[in-house]
């Protein structure tokens, strides 16, 4: 399968995201029984992965609908497509990328091509992370809750969104990063940057009744 | 980290400093804060120790984020379709299993 521009068969390993995949009991023996065209071993992987493979199109796409609608084609791919998997990285991290790279064209089919979608990565003034560096009644140090950041992360313009989704979340590196999203490595680095900035931003507003756990100030 | 060669960690600017930040991230694996080259600087402007500090807790639990909580499911009329293309492939021959929840 050729999954926008990018084989999906097997590459070398990637160790950004290989270390975080390790390997599901059971799993090996379903892929096997899979590529034979098992209907039990089917539904096993889709059980052992659709929540990640979901989650990860709802932080990439941040709408429900097209959320399911992509882990829908990404096991559809996967079902199709299982007799190229070789095993010689995990296989999560295959259909990480599967995932990822769908999801990606799904957007260029939107309307995002290869020039806009860099357009997409600098999100607009307004929505740029305010430059309150060096003020010292904002600086607020301690701890992140999980619930505030996953809804914080939601409300990151598109951009933004995706490259810390990949890179924070995923594991995977700025130069894969670059070449999925056809974007330089400096423009990565730089867009995470800002995510962060952002995010550290949208996690100090106080929002008591909807975030009561944002960035909690802890005692040093 | 050659593009810091030219640096002087210990009398660089909060805007240096700012400039800097995201080669800092991306080359120090994610932990500015234990940079030896920038204690001295770190301890004498605590707005960015605050920064530095705030923006690592945030890396550090996207990390977490990885793993999905068990309420992240999608719903079951995603599997019924897939059965129902996969159905179509196989020329409707084979009804596919109700997938374990795990």
């Amino acid at each position: 399968m050729d999954v926008q521009g990018q084989q999906m068969t097997q590459s070398a390993p990637t160790p950004g995201v290989f270390k975080r995949n390790p390997p599901i009991a059971g799993e090996a023996e379903a892929i096997e029984a899979a590529k034979n065209g098992d209907a039990e071993a089917f539904s096993k992987l889709y059980a052992l992965h659709k929540r990640r493979v979901y989650t990860l199109c709802l932080r990439m796409l941040g709408n429900v609908s097209e959320a399911e609608d992509m882990t829908q084609e990404a096991f559809l791919h996967l079902f199709r497509k299982i007799g190229s998997f070789r095993g010689e990285s995990a296989f999560s991290t295959w259909l990480h990328r599967l995932t990822v790279n769908l999801v990606l064209m799904h957007l260029r089919k939107k309307g995002l091509n290869l020039v806009s979608l860099e357009e997409t990565i600098n999100p607009s003034e307004e929505d740029a992370p305010k430059r309150d560096f060096g003020s010292r009644d904002l600086a607020l140090t301690g701890s992140v809750d999980r619930v505030a950041l996953e809804r914080a992360v939601a409300s990151l313009p598109p951009g933004y969104r995706m490259v810390f989704v990949l890179h924070d979340v995923e594991g995977f590196e700025h130069n894969e990063i670059a070449t999925m999203l056809e974007c330089s490595t400096g423009n990565s680095k730089s867009q995470l940057h800002k995510a962060r900035l952002k995010l550290r931003e949208l996690l100090r507003q106080p929002d008591p009744i909807a975030q009561p756990n944002g960035l909690k100030e802890v005692a040093v | 980290m050659t593009e810091f060669q030219s640096l002087d960690f210990d009398k660089m600017t909060p805007a240096d400093f700012e400039q800097y930040l995201p080669e800092f991230f991306s080359n120090g694996d994610g932990h500015v804060s234990n940079d030896p080259r920038l204690q001295t600087f770190l301890r004498n402007n605590p707005d960015c120790a605050a920064l530095v500090r705030d923006l690592e807790a945030i890396a550090d639990q996207a990390r977490s984020l990885f793993e999905p909580t068990e309420d992240q499911d999608p719903s079951d009329a995603v599997w019924s379709n897939i059965q129902n293309k996969l159905k179509q492939d196989l020329g409707g021959e084979d009804e596919l299993p109700i997938p374990q929840t795990v």
